[in-house]
C-alpha cells in the first residue's frame, strides 16, 4: 500500500488531505474532492530566503532553491552551512525572514497550510534516538497517521506497508529502545513514509550510523526514489552524494554548487576550498588524467573500476588462476604469550566480558535459541543482541609508543574493549594486565585510571562547568593539584589541542562551536597527563574539514610520544595512521597485524562485512584481473605511481600504431 | 541493563495481555483498595491467589514478577523489620537489650510485607502485561471526564508516554557519562566538602543537557509528524471492550468482594 505517490497519486491525495487540514480536528472529513487537481511539477521553491535565528546573523540572505518532482538531491555542506535549517524551512518548522519558501507551491508562512506540507513532505532528523516516540515499533510509525486521523483498516495497512518497504516487518512489536542505530532510522524512515509522503528528506540521517548501517540506508533511499519518490538527503559523505541526480553545496548560506554528481564533485580544489571532501573516484581519477591517460573522470568507484579493467582487458590482461585469494584464516590472531603480556603496556589475558552474570548469559543463549524465528534478520542490520558474551577470550599485548586502531560494527565489543583498559568494567573472565600488573588490584586499576585517559564518543557530551578552564581543571582539581599546578595543566592541554587559551578560558564551553567544544574536551582528558589516550570514534558526527582537523591533531599528539588507541569505522583514516589494527568481529578477535599485513587481505575483510582503503580495494579488483600490481599497502599515490607505467605504456603505444 | 527497570513491559499474547488498559487499570486500583482493607489471612491469601493465578495466566515467571519488583523491594524489607522490633506481644524469642522480637511482632511483620508485596506485584502485572502507549492512553480516557475541568488530560498522557519512552536512554546516557566523569578522574562521594558536589554537578549538567537536546528535537519530530493534540486523533490500535474485559471484572470483583465480606463474618 505504501507505494510511494506518483505525481499523479500525489495529487489525488493531496486534494483530500486538504479537508483535514481545512478542520483539523475532524477525523470524519474523508470527502473525495475532484481528483483533477493539477499535477505538480515544482516540490520546493525557495525564493529570496532569509533567515536568522538571533535577529543579527543570517544563516541565508536571498537564498535561491528549486526541487523538481521526482528528483534525487544532495544537499552538501560543512557544519554551520544552514544544511539543516533549509530542511527545517522546507517542512515548515522554521519560517523565512525574508522571502518566501513554497513546498508543493503552498507557502509555509501559511499556517493553514502546514498540515498539507508535513503530511506530503517527510522528514528524517541525525540522530536516531530523539525522534522515535513511542516505546513499540508498529506504535511509532503510526504516530504520524494517527495524527492525521486516518481511521482503521488504512492506519493498519499503512503501518504494515511502511514497515515492509524499510524491511523491518518482523520487528513491529519490538521495543524502539532495543534497535540498532541502523534499525532505528528505519523506523523513523517508517514513520515518514506512512504519512505517504511525496517528498522525503533526510537531515545527516545517516550521520550516526556505522558504515553498513549508512549503506543500508543509502540503498533504501535509491529503492524509494525509484519507485517515484522526491528525496532530499542532506550529508557530509560524499559516497552518498555521488549517487544522487543533483548535488546542491551550501556554504556559509549560499549555495556555491548545484549540478550533477560529475560536475560537482570533480572540481576537487573548489570541494577543498570549501572543506569538503573529495570522492576518491574523483581525485583518483584526476590525478591519472593529469598524468597523461586518457581516462573519463568520474565520480563513482565502481564507474572507475569498471573503466580500468575494461582498459586492463584491452592491455591483455587476464585473471591469474594461481592468485589465492588471501583467506580468513591467514589473518587468525597468534594469541601473544604470557610473557609477552606481562612486558606489554597493556595486555589481555583470554578476556571475557559479559553484561549479565554469566550463568545467566548461558540461559539467555537456550532462551534466544528456542525463541528466535526461522529468519531473524537482525544479522544483517547490527549486532545481534542477545548474544550474551559482549567480548570471548581475547589475548593481546599492546606496546608502549603504538598507535594501535581498532575497528569492527557496531556491536562487535570496541567499545566494551575500551572500558575494560582502564579498569572501568571487569572482565567476567580472564585478567587485564597494566604493566604486567593485574588490574584485579585496586592500586594498579588507580594506577591505570589515572594514565590511560579515555575520551568517549561524542566526548563533548560531558562539558559540565561554567567556564572552560573549570571543565578542563575539574580531572587535576580532584587529584588536589595545587592551583599553579593546575592552571599549568589547563594551559599546556589546551595548547595540545590547539585552542587558544586567552580566547576561551573564561567562556561558557557551551558557547563554543561543535568542533571546539570536542577538543576542549579532550583537553580536559589530557589535563590529567595521560601515558595512553584511548578514543572511541573521535571523528563521529564531524564535518569533513573537522574530521581532518581531529585526526591531524591525534597523529601530533601521538608524534609527542603519547600511546594512541582509537577505535575507528573509516578502514582509510586506520590506514592513514595507525601502526597496527586490531579487527573485532561478534566480540571475538578476528585478526591483529599491521595495516600492510591486513589490508592485503580484503576477501577476509569483505567476508565479516568490512571494507579497506579505497585505493587498496581497487588495488585488489586490479589484481584479482591479473594486472601486475605488487601485493602491498595502497594509498592513492602508491597506487597511481604503479599503475601508470602500466597504462601509459599502452597510450604511447596506441599513438605509434 | 535496564532489566530490572520497575514497569517494564514483556510481549505476550495471553489474557491478561489482551485485557483493555482501562479494565486493568481500574481493576488494579479496586485490588489496592482490597489489600489495604483485607483484615485477615485468609482475605490476604485470597488476594495472593488471584496475584497468582493473574500471573500464570500471562504466563510469567515467578522469576520475572519477582525481578521487575526488585527496586521496590527494600520497602517491603524495611516496613517488616520496622513491625518486628516496634511491634510486640504474645512469646518472645529474643531479648537482647533493647531489640526485642515476639510473636506478635514476627506475624506482624510477615503480614506487612505480603500486603506491601501483593501491592506491587498486582500494580506490576499491569505494567508488566500493557504497552506504555495503553497504559497512557487508558490513563488518558480514565481522566477523560477531567476535561471539562480543562485539566489538559490528553497533553498528560503525552508527558507520560514520552517519560516512559526516554526513561531507558536517560538511564544509558547516565551510565555513559558516569563512566566518563569516573574516567577524567572523578570520585562519586556523597561528601560536599571532598568535591562531592563538583562530581555531582558533572554527571547532572551533562544529564540535563542532554535532556533539552532530546527534547528540541523530539518537539521537531513530532511537529514533523503532524503533531497537533489529541483532536481528531486515531489509534492503531483503539481501546475496545469484549467480553473478555467483562468476565475479568465479574471474577476479579467477585474474588475482592469476597475478601471484604470475609473481614465481616469472622
Amino acid at each position: 500500500m505504501t507505494t510511494p505517490s506518483t505525481s499523479q497519486g500525489f495529487a489525488e491525495k493531496a486534494s483530500c488531505s486538504t479537508s483535514a487540514t481545512d478542520s483539523l480536528s475532524a477525523t470524519t472529513t474523508k470527502e473525495e474532492v475532484s481528483p483533477s487537481a493539477p499535477v505538480l511539477n515544482t516540490f520546493i521553491r525557495c525564493e529570496d530566503v532569509g533567515f536568522t535565528y538571533d535577529g543579527n546573523h543570517y544563516v541565508f540572505s536571498d537564498l535561491n532553491l528549486t526541487v523538481k518532482a521526482g528528483e534525487f538531491l544532495c544537499l552538501l555542506g560543512g557544519n554551520g552551512s544552514g544544511k539543516s535549517t533549509l530542511a527545517r524551512l522546507v517542512n515548515g518548522l522554521l519560517l523565512p525572514d525574508a522571502g518566501m519558501v513554497y513546498t508543493f507551491e503552498r507557502s509555509t508562512s501559511d499556517r493553514d497550510q502546514l498540515f498539507f506540507i508535513r503530511s506530503n513532505a517527510g522528514l528524517v532528523f541525525q540522530n536516531p534516538d530523539d525522534q522515535l516516540v513511542a516505546s513499540i515499533v508498529e506504535n511509532d510509525v503510526a504516530f504520524g497517521p494517527e495524527n492525521l486521523g486516518i481511521p482503521n483498516p488504512e492506519l493498519r495497512n499503512r503501518v504494515d506497508g511502511a514497515l515492509k518497504t524499510v524491511g523491518l516487518s518482523d520487528f513491529a512489536l519490538r521495543e524502539t529502545n532495543a534497535l540498532s542505530g541502523g534499525q532505528k532510522q528505519r523506523v523513523a524512515i517508517a514513520g515518514a513514509l506512512a504519512l505517504d509522503p511525496a517528498l522525503l528528506i533526510l537531515d545527516e540521517a545517516s550521520a550516526m550510523l556505522d558504515p553498513r548501517g549508512r549503506q543500508g540506508l543509502m540503498e533504501l533511499c535509491k529503492e524509494l526514489h525509484g519507485q517515484g519518490m522526491t528525496i532530499v538527503m542532506i550529508t557530509h559523505f560524499m559516497e552518498e552524494a555521488a549517487q544522487a541526480d543533483r548535488v546542491v553545496v551550501l556554504h556559509q548560506g549560499t549555495i556555491v554548487q548545484d549540478g550533477t554528481p560529475q560536475t560537482v564533485l570533480s572540481q576537487e580544489s573548489v570541494l577543498e576550498s570549501l572543506g569538503l571532501d573529495v570522492p576518491f573516484a574523483a581525485s583518483f581519477s584526476q590525478r591519472l588524467r593529469a598524468a597523461g591517460v586518457s581516462l573519463e573522470s568520474c565520480v563513482e568507484t565502481n564507474k572507475l573500476t569498471e573503466q580500468l579493467l575494461a582498459r586492463g582487458v584491452a592491455l591483455g590482461f587476464t585473471p591469474d588462476g594461481t592468485l589465492t585469494p588471501g583467506s580468513a584464516t591467514d589473518l587468525a590472531p597468534m594469541p601473544p604469550t604470557q610473557a609477552a603480556i606481562e612486558q606489554s603496556l597493556l595486555g589481555f589475558e583470554n578476556v571475557s566480558f559479559s553484561y549479565s552474570s554469566p550463568q545467566s548469559s548461558k540461559r539467555k543463549t537456550k532462551r534466544a535459541s528456542r525463541n528466535t524465528s526461522p529468519a531473524e534478520p537482525s544479522a544483517a542490520w547490527g549486532g545481534d543482541a542477545s548474544n550474551p558474551w559482549a567480548l570471548r577470550s581475547i589475548s593481546l599485548a599492546i606496546q608502549e609508543g603504538e598507535f594501535l586502531g581498532i575497528a569492527g560494527h557496531t556491536g562487535s565489543g570496541k567499545s566494551t574493549l575500551i572500558s575494560l583498559l582502564n579498569g572501568l568494567a571487569k572482565p567476567t573472565e580472564g585478567t587485564v594486565y597494566f604493566r604486567g600488573q593485574s588490574l584485579q588490584d585496586k592500586a594498579v586499576a588507580l594506577e591505570a585510571r589515572k594514565a590511560i585517559g579515555v575520551v568517549f564518543q561524542y566526548p563533548e557530551r560531558q562539558l559540565f562547568a561554567a567556564t572552560v578552564y573549570d571543565d578542563v581543571a575539574f580531572g587535576p582539581r580532584q587529584q588536589k593539584l595545587s592551583p599553579e599546578e593546575v592552571e599549568a595543566r589547563v594551559r599546556r592541554a589546551l595548547e595540545l589541542v590547539e585552542v587558544p587559551f586567552d580566547d576561551v578560558y573564561a567562556k561558557s564551553p557551551f558557547a563554543l562551536s561543535g568542533g571546539q567544544q570536542r577538543r576542549v574536551a579532550m583537553a580536559g582528558i589530557l589535563a590529567m597527563r595521560p601515558e595512553v589516550l584511548v578514543l572511541d570514534e573521535p571523528t563521529a558526527g564531524l564535518d569533513p574539514a573537522g574530521r581532518e582537523e581531529i585526526l591531524g591533531l591525534i597523529q601530533r599528539l601521538h608524534g609527542q610520544g603519547l600511546t594512541c588507541i582509537m577505535v575507528s569505522h573509516s578502514m582509510d583514516d586506520l590506514a592513514r595512521y595507525c601502526t597496527s589494527l586490531l579487527i573485532l568481529n561478534e566480540g571475538t578477535l578476528f585478526a591483529e597485524g599491521s595495516p600492510q599485513e591486513l589490508f592485503t587481505h580484503p576477501d577476509a575483510l569483505h567476508s565479516i562485512g568490512l571494507g579497506v582503503p579505497q585505493a587498496q580495494d581497487l588495488a585488489w579488483t586490479l589484481r584479482k584481473a591479473g594486472w601486475p600490481i605488487p601485493l602491498a599497502l595502497y594509498d592513492e599515490q602508491r597506487l597511481a605511481t604503479v599503475l601508470l607505467p602500466l597504462l601509459t605504456a599502452t597510450e604511447g603505444g596506441d599513438h605509434h600504431e | 541493563m535496564s532489566d530490572a527497570l520497575f514497569g517494564r513491559y514483556i510481549p505476550g499474547t495471553s489474557i491478561i495481555h489482551a485485557l483493555d488498559p482501562r479494565i486493568k487499570l481500574v481493576l488494579s486500583l479496586v485490588f489496592m483498595v482490597t489489600v489495604f482493607a483485607a483484615g485477615g489471612w485468609i482475605g490476604l491469601g485470597l488476594c495472593a491467589l488471584l496475584v497468582i493465578v493473574g500471573y500464570r495466566l500471562a504466563s510469567i515467571s515467578a522469576r520475572e514478577a519477582l525481578r521487575a519488583v526488585a527496586p521496590l523491594l527494600f520497602i517491603v524489607v524495611l516496613s517488616a523489620l520496622l513491625n518486628v522490633f516496634f511491634v510486640q506481644g504474645g512469646e518472645v524469642y529474643v531479648e537482647f537489650g533493647i531489640i526485642c522480637i515476639s510473636e506478635e511482632g514476627l506475624k506482624n511483620a510477615l503480614y506487612v510485607a505480603l500486603r506491601l508485596l501483593l501491592l506491587l506485584m498486582g500494580m506490576s502485572l499491569v505494567t508488566l502485561t500493557t504497552t506504555t502507549l495503553d497504559l497512557t492512553e487508558a490513563f488518558e480516557k480514565l481522566l477523560g471526564p477531567l476535561k471539562v475541568l480543562h485539566v489538559p488530560v490528553h497533553e498528560l498522557g503525552m508527558i507520560m508516554g514520552i517519560a516512559l519512552r526516554y526513561l531507558p536512554v536517560l538511564s544509558e546516557e547516565l551510565r555513559s557519562t558516569y563512566r566518563a566523569q569516573l574516567s577524567r578522574g572523578a570520585t562519586f562521594t556523597a561528601n560536599p566538602f571532598r568535591g562531592g558536589l563538583t562530581s555531582l554537578t558533572s554527571l547532572m549538567v551533562p544529564l540535563f543537557t542532554g535532556s533539552f537536546r532530546h527534547a528540541d528535537t523530539l518537539a521537531e519530530a513530532m511537529e514533523a509528524r503532524c503533531y497537533h493534540g489529541g483532536n481528531g486523533v486515531t489509534r492503531l490500535t483503539p481501546l475496545t471492550l469484549s467480553a473478555r474485559d467483562a468476565w475479568a471484572s465479574v471474577v476479579v470483583c467477585l474474588v475482592l468482594a469476597l475478601v471484604i465480606a470475609l473481614q465481616f463474618l469472622i
